[in-house]
């Protein structure tokens, strides 16, 4: 192991990432600043919109949760992002490596990469109603047909990044534990489920941000089951006629913090990457 | 592996509270249900006090009123999935045509209420169904009026007189204009209201059925419309200097603070205005475009109707639920909490900032929007917006012509084989 | 035991394979099937047979809004990638309060469509205009023209985009081996030429995965369209999804928007292919 505390930091590098921070706590200001006004405060002035508030008072955030009925909604986002989380990282990393490793010998699996893969593209618009419809005849006009949504959805994406990822891995990994007499099944979950560690990481992350602020598919799978997900009842905030910016933007910086933990947790698994966890 | 036991622990733990949440009021089946699914969320307060009072007093109907945001959306979807609510509640405009067209909604002509509807409302819906067909499908419940917003103070103070038509409008902005005040604020960066002066405008300078004239081929736009937009253009130089960086909410926070005299926009912008400065005064007048003052008419539309699915089980019931809605208590609620116009006959208190527009209401001498008949896919707001930055009226129009027979193509099919048949008929 | 191999890898295909049809594929050839009629999206329709096809070759507005659809997406993807790879090196060198760092850096792509669209459009309306003027450039807003709206959006799309593009990188420089640095170390390969010829070729699987997602997002650009022009000013700025959305979902062009989605899907589905053709082929030249 290298002992990091003796390392120096990379100077120039720091200053160049503190310069490019201004272009996230510029807009990270504005909102912070806009969710504790009142709409009254609002100009378009431009030293009006940056001043700071007249109070920090936390009644936009309450009322904002009062009307999300923030715990529910939030309840309701979390049950479905952590299972298709869950099952994205399970069946997506044995799909990956199935066609990873399959993919450049033999045909039937390249074909079958290239088929899951292009179903990436199909653009949503021409999907949302066949699956209103077909979810609807299902049964499936719920949170559960959601998370089987989603799970196919981002199905093309996982799928390319597991099996880019395994190109770095040797097959020789796999062929000792054969050797010893394990099964596939079991070298898989052993030896290669592990290594693809900093890859989990990755895909849960991806995965959670595109659930978590997906507003089109709840819309319009689980329309009329009275079940809201957060960015759901986000929408209470506009309407064609007004929009409330500051309730919307209090209740954005709630749905934000969840992500935010969420992502801290998973970086450090990016960081401890196959150099310094399998190969040794 | 350890990993995995945590992420199936968490799943198990998300999993259980999911169940206890979704577990909801399990709903008593003796009851009838009727749902109804509104398209104004603005309006939601309202909806969840009248469910609330309805369920209170009556013990054999269950009501359930939803207010959803995107509600196009999750009505076009639950239609596909032949999951039809009960009654519901939409604008006056194009959807509202298709889903007659598309033999969704019931006829409500034995409806009793439908006597006490202004009858200048119920004109309106007729008219907006692609082809006549016989019978109502539509209640009109409240009404939207669009002309100009006025800062009532600013005009008291520097002795402004109301324009009562076009000459007096212009005058009355240059002289704003020489105070060093700006006349017009305008959000054009955003499309839609971009229609806002433009229909206020057309309902006083064309026919107000010229698009069924042009679907039975008797006119073109080029003929009927270049008094309209040479007009609609010229509104222009009364207005900031680059309209098209500002969008709705930029105008209404401008028109709040007082930085223009004028604001041609409909009275729903009022909420939005009040809560950036809920001391301000409005006023409206109607869009004075016409030469002469005694040829204005007020542009409104149904803003808000209810109409009974075909599929709706219990009509009787749900008239009772409509019985309900048109009590005048519950009328005046609305108009007091949402500053809209009654379709409803009978004698109401109305917004002060409807004041300018009252004698037009009350008289009847009303005239749909013109963009109720516009498909929304040929985006006539774009179109319009297009027009005002390049400012070519020739190619304009032209577009408009050809883009409407391209977009309008079924529904003049439609039409000709109605005329066809009627024609056959005599 | 190349037999348990075999049977073990067709029993994980074959049932995730199975989902991805069902709601894949079958809605998918349901959407082809409605691509040739004149449904609303509700009520009754008519087979119209090709007519749809023909009217998106003759209709100008679709084909403007591929050309913005391509220009915009070339651009973003050029400025994403270059930008997060560098910011990517950057948070993986050796720096105090990585942490952080990471994590301020990924707050782009949580913050809602909402909260950017006010945000930007204030920053183009107000704030750069007043800017430029400092430096003495009299300008409006970049959004209010129809020649300069798209770079606004390319801004906007970027900036969003780049925090996960630099979370792929940063996982691609994990596979990367801290002993071919020290190989390569010993032969003096520092700064660029390490990079270009040591790191680079190791990421490659990163990297064109990175392009085909870039690519792929910005041409199915739609949250940004809505959140800044809603396709203004003067048509300017419609992307493609945001016309099949609009006019499909939100219009009563179901049918035609659907022929149009058909007719995109092949698109994305070429230029993605070619795409990954090239970068396998450098994969293997390695």
């Amino acid at each position: 192991m290298m002992t990091k505390t003796k390392e120096k930091a990379n100077w120039p590098v720091m200053i160049f990432l503190i310069l490019g921070l201004s272009t996230i706590v510029f807009p990270l200001y504005m909102t912070v600043v806009i969710a504790f006004k009142q709409p009254s405060e609002m100009t378009n002035s431009i030293s009006g919109i940056l001043s700071l508030p007249a109070s920090w008072s936390l009644a936009n955030f309450k009322e904002a949760m009062r009307v999300t009925d923030f715990w529910r909604s939030l309840g309701n986002s979390l049950l479905i992002t952590v299972i298709t989380v869950v099952l994205s990282v399970v069946l997506h990393s044995l799909m990956g490596y199935a066609l990873g490793r399959n993919k450049a010998k033999n045909k039937f699996y390249n074909f079958v990469y290239l088929f899951i893969v292009s179903g990436m593209f199909v653009p949503f618009a021409i999907l949302m109603m066949p699956l209103a419809k077909q979810t609807a005849e299902m049964g499936l006009g719920n949170w559960v047909g959601v998370i089987l949504l989603y799970v196919v959805f981002y199905m093309p994406m996982n799928i390319m990044l597991y099996s880019g990822y395994l190109v770095n891995i040797p097959v020789a990994l796999e062929e000792a534990a054969r050797v010893d007499g394990a099964t596939t099944w079991t070298t898989y979950w052993k030896i290669i489920f592990p290594i693809m560690k900093p890859m989990h990481a990755t895909v849960a992350v991806l995965t959670a941000l595109a659930v978590w602020n997906d507003v089109m598919t709840p819309l319009v799978i689980m329309a009329g089951t009275a079940q809201n997900t957060l960015p759901l009842a986000q929408l209470n905030f506009q309407s064609q006629f007004g929009t409330n910016y500051n309730l919307a933007f209090a209740s954005y910086l709630l749905a934000l913090i969840p992500l935010l933990i969420f992502y801290l947790v998973c970086q450090k698994q990016i960081l401890n990457g196959v150099v310094n966890g399998a190969v040794k | 592996m350890k990993g995995i036991k945590c992420m199936g622990m968490a799943v198990l733990a998300v999993a259980a509270a999911g169940a206890i949440t979704g577990c909801g009021s399990d709903t008593d089946s003796s009851k009838v249900q009727i749902e109804i699914l509104q398209y104004k969320p603005e309006a939601a307060n309202y909806f969840e006090t009248v469910e609330e009072k309805f369920n209170a007093t009556h013990d054999d109907i269950e009501l359930k009123i939803s207010s959803p945001n995107d509600a196009m959306t999750i009505l076009k979807t639950r239609f596909i999935r032949e999951d039809y609510p009960d009654i519901i509640g939409i604008g006056g405009d194009i959807n509202y045509s298709y889903f007659v067209d598309a033999d969704i909604l019931s006829d409500l002509s034995d409806y009793p209420g439908m006597k006490d509807v202004n009858p200048g409302y119920l004109n309106t819906a007729e008219a907006l169904e692609l082809v006549p067909t016989e019978g109502t499908y539509i209640m009109p419940y409240v009404a939207n009026a669009a002309g100009v917003l006025y800062n009532r103070e600013m005009f008291a103070e520097h002795g402004w007189e109301i324009p009562t038509n076009w000459e007096e409008l212009n005058s009355l902005c240059e002289k704003i204009q020489s105070e060093g005040i700006l006349p017009f604020y305008f959000g054009f960066k955003e499309t839609w209201t971009c229609l806002a002066p433009w229909n206020a405008m057309a309902v006083e300078l064309t026919p107000a059925d010229v698009t069924k004239q042009v679907n039975r081929g008797e006119t073109t736009f080029t003929e009927e419309f270049p008094e309209l937009a040479e007009k609609f253009l010229s509104l222009l130089q009364y207005g900031p200097d680059d309209p098209f960086a500002y969008n709705y909410n930029d105008a209404c926070t401008a028109f709040a603070r007082g930085e223009s005299a004028m604001y041609p926009i409909g009275s729903y912008a009022c909420p939005q205005i009040l809560s950036v400065n809920p001391d301000l005064d409005i006023d409206s007048f109607v869009m004075p475009a016409t030469e002469k003052a005694q040829d204005r008419t007020l542009n409104s539309g149904i803003d808000l109707g209810f109409c009974v699915t075909a599929e709706c089980k219990n009509k009787e019931a749900a008239y009772e639920v409509l019985d309900f809605l048109y009590e005048d208590e519950n009328i005046q609620d609305y108009l007091n909490e949402q500053n809209a116009v009654p379709c409803k006959a009978g004698d109401f208190a109305l917004a002060p900032m409807l004041d300018g527009m009252k004698d037009f209401i009350t008289e009847g001498n009303v005239t749909d929007y013109q963009d109720h008949y516009y498909p929304s896919e040929m985006a006539v707001d774009a179109q319009l917006q297009s027009y005002l930055i390049e400012k070519d009226q020739d190619a304009f129009l032209e577009k408009f012509d050809k883009d409407w027979l391209r977009y309008n193509r079924d529904i003049i099919r439609l039409v000709a084989e109605y005329e066809a048949e009627q024609g056959a008929d005599k | 035991m190349k037999n348990d191999r075999k049977r073990t890898f067709l029993l994980i295909t074959i049932p995730i394979l199975a989902l991805f049809i069902c709601f894949n594929t079958i809605p998918l050839i349901r959407g082809v099937y409605y691509s040739f009629t004149n449904f609303k999206g509700f009520g009754s329709y008519d087979n119209v047979g090709i007519r749809n096809y023909l009217d998106l070759f003759t209709d100008a507005r679709v084909g403007k809004s591929y050309l913005f659809t391509i220009k915009l997406a070339v651009a973003a993807t050029i400025l994403t990638n270059v930008v997060s790879l560098i910011l990517a090196l950057a948070l993986n060198s050796k720096i105090r309060a990585k942490s952080f760092f990471r994590g301020a850096y990924f707050l782009p792509n949580i913050l809602g469509a909402l909260v950017v669209g006010y945000i930007f459009n204030y920053f183009f309306t107000y704030i750069l205009p007043a800017m430029m003027k400092m430096v003495g450039v009299e300008a409006g807003s970049i959004l209010s023209k129809p020649s300069t709206a798209w770079i606004g959006i390319v801004i906007v799309c970027a900036w969003q985009a780049i925090a996960m593009n630099t979370i792929i990188y940063i996982s691609g420089l994990q596979t990367v081996p801290e002993d071919v640095y020290e190989a390569g170390g010993l032969d003096g390969a520092t700064g660029w030429k390490r990079f270009r010829y040591l790191t680079f070729p190791l990421i490659i699987p990163f990297f064109s995965i990175n392009m085909v997602l870039s690519v792929k997002n910005f041409l199915m650009v739609f949250d940004q369209i809505m959140a800044l022009t809603k396709g203004g000013p003067a048509q300017s700025t419609e992307s493609i999804s945001y016309l099949i959305y609009n006019n499909g979902m939100a219009g009563g062009q179901f049918g035609f928007q659907s022929a149009n989605a058909v007719l995109f899907f092949i698109v994305i589905v070429c230029i993605s292919v070619a795409q990954l053709k090239f970068s396998s082929s450098k994969e293997e030249q390695l």
